[in-house]
């Protein structure tokens, strides 16, 4: 498993191998590079290393040549000759495959200078690239396991939580519960069998935080279950991860297993008197696992639904055992805080949201991918800063946090940190850190609608405000985007969240309100025009628009009658054409074919 | 024993028994649909919701399920309360709106129609045929299939279950006569 | 394998020490091989391999190895560049196998800049 490392190599090429970067052909191009490398004769002192997320998902697959820190983007295998000739056999780094940020005209030629990386704190992530996931010799060379060895030899478990306590970590997955108090709830338990659950199931669509800190740097989180095993006194740990993320689940089977070959994982660890192994639970995918009790009914083997609290799963959990959980990253942050100290956690941050947060951050922002930032940074600096503002020179609109039970927060609302306390204040949750960024042409109500229909069909049905609230929602919200609204619905949606959150026996249903909750607050002109005026101000809503060619634009290319699926638009050659409103399926393929000459002569009103 | 009060009344009450064992007890009324005292409690109607005014976690609870402790303090009659109450009831008007036992009480609390459109469906998802089953009968014959919008309760793959003897324990305890016996030779 | 102590984890910390130095970009100091055309055709991919052997057998784990393009002094190649973490850095022009080995054992791993070498000091690049 840990073939010994050759030491001459020069170059270490990081060449990302994420889920995003695998899918845009990450192993062919390591097959294209050890390939060339050959040719020249340089496939001994040039190392090319899959590691894990590099964040910047969004001009992938993305690598990295180390030691010079030279970050090439979008690659492709035919590109590969002529860098590895450039580069590598003559030293000229080739610039076109360099990152250009939209804005300027020069090429930008190390990660470190890149405004999407500089801006980034990674605690959590403080491995991401630097590292060869499959092998756990690369994660100790970068002090993997030491925090683990001072936990053993240097602490008790009573300091362990301390430590955790006074570091004022939250929990990363959603709720934001001070991760030491649970511990500490769980370690003074009765009973000998406690358990420990790391949630890797991340069903919030969009966001990828867990399976990437998982994909890039599995030790991390196991490190920090052995720590946690230590501090609560649990023998065995469960980590629930999704069916779906099968590059994750890979690579956390091999790191378990390399752990169990340095004696890591098992009995009498690194010589200490702890005893701890791990087993990998899958799932199938509900987002009603992010509740806790629902997860432990699904790893005891019943259908995932949630129970009522009191008890706490940290007083009787799996089989009626005491049962910690944390999600990934919260695990992935103990052991830096261990070998750092309390202290130099509890300096980032705010008052009370300490240490950094993972964010993904996709939607419409020009810098698609995986960030760390400190908490309390603003929304204007994720999104503007790191994430390089909004595509195509439109305008900013809103900004989800949260997933899709989170809230949707305006553009005056840009400076706001964002931090556990600032965003529920706003409305909104931190939730286990999706984001997503929304532009001008962006209806609310359809945002609102299509979160709703999400929660709906993830709600696990077993109680009536959660199944049946959602339900009616969802009604009133289609209804509205179809432009059979009544002005009344705007105060029935409100009392009916209002009593989803109060009446909802889980967190799913008490959170589901909020995308409507928030757009009623900060959107509600775009309600009313919708109700009022029959008009989607965001172009939408299709009942509510109709597409037409301006006659004084339009040259008579033909091109949108050609592609128009409904037949709809008819019109002479190098005349002006005209679309049947009867027959338009308002599909949008006019417009768009319209677009692509220039032209522009198809608008929607 | 532990001392709770409820809507500001002390109540002596086992610290194994629920809210709403301990209320019902003493004469305070509770609504319910998916409760029966033989079977394990649910909460899954959302009814018998109560806020939890100190002493234990804060908000609207279940009264069915949560247990008593030293210092708890209820209310089961404030705003809040009555508008879960009324606005749960709302829905489960919406979604059986031929219900005897749903209409009356959502009448009750002054809900005779409502403002939400939901498909039509006898059965409430109440669960009470699934304990009754299971906990009275033992045969696990029934149980709920599906997620959010499409769960419903029946047999395995919707075949004649194996284990079903007939006893009609679930057409008992069905507050909305959902389930029909039908007698063949 | 057996069984990891606590000390273990520092054995191969070392064991893989040069690839994290390499990784972090965090040399005590950096070579950088001058390898454009002309660099190449006068040598420079034997002075590589020369200081790769070296710095192998030296057991000199401390040192980043780079190349780079043309210098702009084709008539000298090969060259290379020697960065010491806080010191000027120094091109040496003219290379052989012995006269790199020098340059190591002099003034990467002893401290003392080999003069008679030595193009100049200093980067040309205004800082």
């Amino acid at each position: 498993m840990t073939e010994p490392l050759n030491q001459q190599y020069r170059l270490n090429l990081m060449l990302c191998a994420g889920t995003a970067c695998v899918s845009m052909k990450s192993f062919a191009i390591k097959a294209r590079l050890e390939e060339e490398l050959r040719r020249h004769g340089l496939d001994g002192e040039v190392l090319v290393v899959l590691t894990g997320c590099n964040g910047f998902c969004a001009v992938g697959p993305v690598m990295t040549v180390m030691p010079d820190g030279i970050f090439y983007h979008t690659l492709t295998p035919h590109v590969i000759p002529k860098l590895v000739e450039e580069h590598f056999l003559k030293g000229r780094p080739v610039e076109k495959l360099m990152f250009t940020p939209p804005a300027e005209k020069a090429a930008v030629p190390r990660l470190a200078d890149i405004g999407f990386f500089a801006n980034q704190t990674l605690v959590a992530l403080r491995n991401r690239g630097m590292i060869d996931p499959e092998k756990i010799d690369e994660y100790i060379g970068r002090d993997g396991y030491r925090a683990l060895a001072k936990a053993l030899t240097e602490m008790t478990p009573e300091s362990i939580v301390e430590t955790i306590k006074a570091s004022g970590l939250r929990g990363r997955g959603g709720g934001g519960f001070p991760t030491g108090l649970k511990w500490e709830l769980c370690r003074k338990a009765a009973g000998d069998v406690k358990y420990l659950v790391c949630n890797a199931d991340e069903g919030d669509p969009g966001a990828y935080m867990d399976r990437s800190i998982v994909e890039a740097d599995p030790h991390s989180v196991l490190e920090g279950m052995l720590i946690g095993a230590r501090a609560i006194g649990a023998a065995h740990g469960f980590v629930y991860i999704r069916a779906e993320y099968p590059l994750a689940r890979k690579r956390l089977q091999i790191a378990i297993d390399q752990a169990r070959e340095y004696g890591l994982l098992g009995e009498g660890i690194l010589g200490s008197d702890l005893d701890f192994d791990v087993s990998i639970k899958q799932g199938a995918g509900a987002f009603v696992c992010g509740e806790e009790t629902s997860l432990i009914a699904s790893i005891e083997g019943r259908p995932p639904e949630p129970r009522q609290r009191p008890p706490f799963p940290a007083q009787s959990g799996i089989r009626g055992k005491p049962t910690n959980i944390n999600n990934v990253e919260t695990w992935a942050t103990v052991a830096p805080i261990i070998e750092r100290g309390a202290g130099w956690f509890a300096a980032m941050g705010t008052a009370k949201s300490k240490g950094t947060k993972v964010f993904s951050l996709v939607g419409k922002i020009q810098n698609t991918g995986l960030i760390e930032v400190l908490m309390g940074t603003p929304l204007r600096k994720i999104i503007f800063d790191i994430g390089g503002g909004i595509p195509d020179g439109k305008a900013f609109k809103a900004v989800q946090t949260g997933g899709p039970s989170g809230g949707c927060l305006p553009a005056s609302l840009l400076d706001l940190p964002v931090d556990y306390e600032s965003l529920t204040e706003a409305g909104s949750i931190m939730g286990s850190g999706g984001m997503i960024v929304m532009d001008e042409d962006t209806c609310m109500v359809d945002v609102a609608k299509y979160f709703v229909e999400f929660t709906n069909d993830e709600s696990c049905g077993k109680c009536s405000a959660c199944r049946d609230g959602s339900g009616a929602l969802l009604e009133i919200l289609r209804r509205i985007c179809a432009g059979e609204g009544r002005l009344e619905d705007l105060d029935t949606l409100a009392e009916l969240c209002e009593v989803i959150k109060d009446a909802s026996m889980c967190g799913l249903g008490q959170t589901l309100p909020n995308p409507v909750l928030t757009t009623l607050r900060y959107f509600r002109d775009e309600y009313e025009a919708h109700i009022r005026d029959r008009k989607c101000p965001g172009k939408v809503c299709k009942p509510l628009i109709r597409y037409f060619i301006d006659p004084e634009i339009c040259r008579g290319c033909t091109v949108c009658a050609r592609d128009c699926p409904s037949k709809a638009i008819t019109g002479e050659r190098k005349k002006a054409h005209v679309i049947d409103q009867a027959r338009c399926v308002k599909c949008g393929v006019c417009l768009e074919a319209c677009g692509v000459f220039g032209i522009s002569a198809v608008k929607i009103e | 024993m532990v001392t709770i009060k409820v809507n500001g009344r002390e109540l002596q009450a086992d610290e194994n028994q629920t809210i709403l064992e301990a209320a019902r007890a003493a004469g305070i009324r509770i609504p319910t649909l998916c409760y029966h005292k033989e079977l394990t409690p649910y909460g899954a109607c959302r009814v018998c919701l109560v806020e939890i005014v100190a002493g234990g976690r804060p908000g609207l609870q279940a009264a069915c399920l949560y247990k008593c402790a030293p210092g708890l303090e209820v209310s089961t009659d404030t705003q809040r309360v009555e508008r879960a109450r009324r606005v749960v009831l709302e829905l489960l008007l919406a979604r059986s709106p031929e219900s005897e036992k749903v209409r009356a009480l959502a009448a009750e609390y002054g809900v005779t129609g409502t403002r939400f459109n939901l498909a039509p469906e006898n059965c409430i998802l109440c669960g009470l045929c699934v304990r009754a089953c299971a906990e009275i009968s033992r045969r696990n014959a029934i149980g709920f299939s599906g997620r959010g919008p499409r769960r419903t309760v029946g047999t395995p793959f919707r075949r004649l279950a194996a284990t079903c003897i007939g006893c009609g324990a679930c057409v008992y305890v069905c507050p909305t006569n959902t389930i029909e016996i039908e007698e063949r030779d | 394998m057996s069984k990891l102590r606590v000390e273990d984890l520092e054995r191969i910390s070392q064991r893989v020490r040069k690839m994290t130095l390499l990784r972090e970009g965090a040399g005590r100091a950096k070579i950088t091989v001058h390898m454009g055309t002309c660099g190449i055709a006068a040598g420079a991919r034997g002075i590589m391999n020369a200081l790769m052997e070296e710095i192998e057998s030296r057991g000199i784990e401390d040192v980043l190895l780079t190349s780079s393009g043309c210098a702009g002094l084709c008539s000298q190649e090969p060259m290379i560049t020697v960065e010491v973490k806080d010191q000027a850095p120094v091109k040496y022009v003219g290379l052989t196998r012995e006269k790199v080995q020098r340059i190591l054992a002099q003034h990467v791993q002893g401290g003392q800049v080999v003069g008679e070498y030595a193009l100049a000091r200093g980067s040309e690049r205004p800082s």
